[in-house]
């Protein structure tokens, strides 16, 4: 299994995504190691960059890359990813950001049952690894943040609420987001954070990029 | 002499705008910026504008007063009514006007969007590098609402020299796309129809997305597929899970897990943009090569 994805992986996909963009696809469902490739592809793509590309956006398993058709071809920006796929494989060294959250959810509880835990057994076994952010970009400052282990995983709520405010820590699908700012979803409330990953007045406006690492704690 | 404005009367969701802010798509923000560029553009020129910096008028239209003047005032995109006054003015065009006078954009044949753009800058503080007032994430322009009766615009600096330029005659025909990212989920027959069958224009429509009607059901009974979310770019073409194809425009959401048939090219943007809910839409696929040419050979 682990091989197939590896040999997946080796034929990352370059797809058009209109005439001003494409995308470098390293897999059509999530993975740790597709999303790991696209993270480390979007920062190696950082490091080396290519000119008359416009910006880079590393997502769950693919990385979109924004170029200005003045100045380069489909074809041409292809050749040049292709040329940074392969050789130096080295990522950056992962930023470790360390999250206080106050486990007071108004889903807590019933997160904990439906996995056949106490309260205090399910913040322990959350908070037990740091977890990468898989993703940003959802919404402004907005985290995505795995994989847990597979005890840890619960569907979504199966309605939406219009709003969670600024700080909420999010629970679902195996993952743990962090609402930057106040939105509607789907997924469960677990806790609250003062930590805001979305600053308008500050350059980058955000903190938390894809790969880094995060290790939440519990606030008494 | 620092020139002023009163908006005496705003439809609804006229919105400040500029180029947009660029880049920040990790950060979970999309670009914004005019949905007409070409119009945008072009009432720069007749402006004579130091920057990028507008008022983005929607169907409804717009009345301004000049509190402190002279202001130089261009305007374009769509087809409006333009009145100074009461005598009224050509559109687009442009105009040098005094404390006390007023200009009033009323609705006109076609377009959903015009630009009013000034001789000088707007004195508001940019938010990530810009003015842009971005709908979804309410931020940016007038504290990242649209503009209401009564605001007061103030400006700073000089404009430049007004620029004679032609209008351009807005093509027509089908809006061309390039296939998209999922256009293999789809039967080769419903790519067939999706490319010889009309759609419409509906209400539902903002600066964030445009919903289309599908009356020959060319999307209806698709099967729900769950994909992995990807970034989203203006301009992408969704179909929902109910089937309705939806055109993701300046404040779309930056990621999406819908499907996507197709991606309008940026020359051909602008003029979906203006087409009215009830207007038919078609679509005719293009090459990405073919697409560039096009920007290459086209209007700069």
């Amino acid at each position: 299994m682990i091989g197939m994805k590896r040999r997946r992986l080796r034929a990352a996909e370059i797809a058009p995504l209109g005439d001003a963009g494409l995308l470098v696809r390293f897999g059509t469902e999530l993975s740790d190691e597709a999303n790991q490739a696209a993270s480390n592809f979007a920062r190696r793509l950082g490091r080396d960059p290519i000119a008359g590309v416009l910006e880079v956006v590393p997502s769950l398993v693919s990385v979109l890359v924004r170029y200005d058709p003045a100045r380069l071809s489909f074809q041409g920006l292809a050749g040049e990813l292709s040329l940074r796929m392969r050789g130096d494989k080295a990522s950056d060294p992962s930023h470790m950001h360390a999250i206080p959250v106050r486990f007071d959810g108004e889903d807590l509880v019933e997160v904990a049952t439906a996995l056949k835990l106490s309260v205090g057994e399910f913040v322990a076994a959350h908070n037990e690894q740091p977890l990468r952010v898989l993703t940003t970009g959802f919404a402004p400052g907005f985290v995505y943040c795995g994989l847990h282990a597979d005890n840890l995983v619960l569907p979504r709520r199966s309605s939406v609420r219009q709003r969670v405010v600024a700080g909420s820590v999010l629970f679902a699908a195996g993952q743990t987001a962090i609402a930057a700012t106040d939105l509607p979803t789907g997924w469960h409330v677990i806790g609250h954070t003062e930590f805001r990953n979305f600053d308008p007045s500050a350059n980058p406006p955000t903190v938390l990029r894809a790969g880094d690492l995060v290790q939440f704690r519990a606030l008494a | 002499m620092t020139a002023e404005l009163r908006i005496v009367r705003a439809g609804p969701l006229c919105t400040i705008q500029d180029d947009g802010r660029e880049g920040l798509l990790a950060q979970g923000i999309s670009a914004s910026g005019p949905m007409d560029r070409a119009g945008h553009r072009l009432a720069g020129h007749l402006a004579g504008a130091p920057g990028s910096d507008c008022i983005e008028i929607t169907r409804a239209g717009l009345e301004i007063e000049i509190i402190a003047g002279p202001l130089t005032l261009g305007w374009a995109g769509g087809a409006f009514t333009v009145s100074i006054d009461g005598g009224s003015a050509v559109w687009p065009g442009c105009a040098v006007l005094k404390a006390g006078e007023r200009l009033s954009i009323t609705p006109g044949p076609s377009g959903n969007y015009g630009y009013l753009r000034f001789g000088a800058r707007l004195d508001l503080p940019p938010v990530m590098g810009s003015l842009a007032t971005n709908t979804r994430a309410q931020l940016g322009g007038l504290d990242g609402r649209p503009i209401r009766d009564g605001d007061i615009l103030r400006f700073k600096g000089h404009g430049v020299d007004p620029v004679q330029v032609q209008v351009p005659e807005t093509p027509s025909g089908p809006i061309r796309f390039v296939w998209g990212i999922h256009a293999q989920h789809f039967s080769s027959v419903v790519r067939e129809r999706f490319m010889s069958q009309n759609f419409r224009i509906t209400p539902m429509m903002d600066r964030m997305g445009v919903r289309l009607a599908d009356e020959a059901s060319v999307f209806s009974g698709m099967s729900n597929l769950s994909l992995v979310s990807d970034p989203i770019l203006a301009g992408d073409i969704q179909i929902l899970g109910d089937g309705t194809p939806i055109v993701l425009m300046r404040d779309h959401q930056p990621t999406g897990g819908y499907p996507r048939i197709g991606t309008v090219i940026a020359a051909d943007l602008d003029r979906f943009a203006q087409l009215r809910p009830g207007e038919a839409v078609a679509f005719t696929p293009v090459s990405v090569e073919h697409a560039h040419r096009m920007l290459r050979s086209g209007p700069a």
